[in-house]
């Protein structure tokens, strides 16, 4: 109890004493997390309302597949881009192996899938008059899909938390491609595993102390947000 | 001599495998109040989803206003632009009322300085003055339903289509909007009304069909008796 208690009060120490290791990895975290989950709002909105409104003959084999996706581990999904970005892959001129870039593609595709899915469970929730009502009142059909998201929207912004909280809290992607490069590409979590195993309990506690933080202030911020707008 | 407003010719719409409508042929002439009376299943709803374009029929001619309609990209954009449905069970949108009425208006591409005019407008016509910055969804029914009335008005249609306007509101919503729909069609605004309600239609100078089954069982003069001919542009269905 004594150490766990020790490891304490070290852990925030280093976060009062604002540990530049301590927050290089915040602020890589919190950097590429919040890229990669624009980028895939950017996809995986229109895909999740693309889907949610459309009927076409595999739409179901879509939508199995876009769930699926949500399961896929993080160390398969880093393996993969692994192969894309390294030096002998496709994109290996471009030099993104062991950079912020490379965690940015691999997390965006991580949260794709999750932000259409949580996307599409909005639409398909949204009450069916809202298209109708638009298009009688002179909307075309894009104009119709906006306004369809727009009373959504909160269902929406519960798929982008979603999607950030996934990517904020990943481990493998993080690790195989940005390589835990200190102050480079080393985020919260990577640092965590490091410092674990290497006997860092308390630093590894402050970052675990941070990356709670940060999650439960976003879903806070969340939820004060929809019931403020609610009826 | 105005070409008709709608002249439908061997309509069939299904839902699913259930035959919804049989229209043989059917013209609505334009700037008249007419009121479409049948019991429920009878094919009003989707005669008015069909007269606003929202759904395309199974098999059939719909011509507006001359124009053969294809139901199909500009068009069919172009023709909505020109009607308007308040459904039988409208929904508002999140936001305030001015947002609400004004939402169609700025759609159909409406002068910034003209939709606030549209809007106070329309509240005041429905007796909602005042409404602008109400939230849409702290409404009552009946003031509810009058905001979806203002919305649809903002429009200025030139053929406004009604599902049920007086269902489930208090007397006095009702008396305005009935008030509105005489006063609208008397302007010459095309009004296409379904309704239980059909001592309007005694009342007034419209014409009430009557569907039953999903067809046209006859057309009635305002003084609800049934005419000895076929009357201004009208012609009956299939019985």
């Amino acid at each position: 109890m004594g150490f766990i208690a020790e490891s304490f009060r070290t852990a925030l120490s280093l976060i009062f004493s604002a540990d530049q290791d301590v927050f290089a990895a915040v602020r890589t975290s919190v950097g590429v997390a919040a890229w990669s989950v624009l980028l895939a709002a950017a996809f995986g909105i229109p895909v999740g309302v693309g889907v949610g409104i459309s009927q076409f003959p595999l739409k179901r084999v879509v939508i199995v597949v876009l769930n699926s996706l949500m399961a896929m581990p993080t160390v398969v999904l880093g393996l993969l881009v692994y192969g894309l970005v390294s030096r002998q892959g496709p994109l290996g001129g471009w030099g993104l192996l062991f950079t912020p870039k490379a965690m940015i593609i691999g997390q965006t595709l991580l949260a794709v899938p999750i932000v259409a899915n949580y996307t599409l469970s909005a639409i398909k929730g949204a009450d069916s008059r809202i298209v109708p009502t638009a298009l009688t009142l002179g909307a075309g059909s894009l104009r119709s899909m906006m306004q369809l998201t727009r009373e959504v929207r909160f269902g929406i912004m519960a798929a982008v938390i979603a999607g950030f909280g996934r990517v904020i809290s990943e481990v493998g992607v993080a690790m195989m491609l940005g390589g835990n490069i200190r102050w480079y590409t080393r985020t919260m979590t990577t640092a965590i595993a490091l410092e674990t195993s290497k006997g860092e309990f308390a630093f590894g506690l402050a970052l675990g102390m941070i990356l709670m933080a940060v999650s439960f202030s976003i879903n806070i911020l969340l939820t004060f947000m929809q019931e403020s707008h609610q009826p | 001599m105005k070409p008709a407003q709608y002249r439908l010719t061997e309509i069939r719409a299904f839902y699913r495998a259930n035959l919804a409508l049989e229209v043989d042929e059917l013209t609505i002439a334009s700037g008249r109040l007419h009121i479409l009376a049948g019991p429920n299943g009878s094919g009003k709803s989707t005669l008015l989803s069909i007269l606003a374009f929202l759904m395309k029929p199974s098999h059939g001619e719909v011509v507006f206003a001359g124009t053969q309609v294809d139901w199909q990209g500009k068009q069919l954009a172009s023709l909505r632009k020109r009607v308007t449905l308040l459904h039988q069970h409208s929904f508002l949108f999140s936001g305030t009322v001015s947002a609400n009425v004004a939402f169609g208006p700025r759609a159909r591409g409406m002068a910034k300085e003209n939709v606030q005019r549209a809007v106070g407008e329309s509240l005041a016509m429905v007796g909602l003055d005042g409404f602008e910055s109400r939230d849409a969804r702290h409404l009552s029914g009946g003031e509810a339903r009058r905001v979806a009335l203002a919305r649809a008005l903002a429009c200025q249609p030139e053929v406004l289509l009604l599902d049920e306007p007086m269902a489930h509101v208090d007397k006095q919503s009702a008396q305005i909007i009935e008030s509105l729909v005489v006063s609208l069609s008397g302007q010459g605004t095309t009004v296409v009304m379904s309704s239980h309600y059909e001592q309007l239609g005694q009342r007034t100078e419209s014409k009430v069909i009557r569907l039953l089954d999903g067809k046209v069982e006859k057309i009635v003069e305002g003084n609800g008796e049934a005419p000895s001919r076929v009357v201004d542009g009208y012609r009956y269905a299939k019985l």
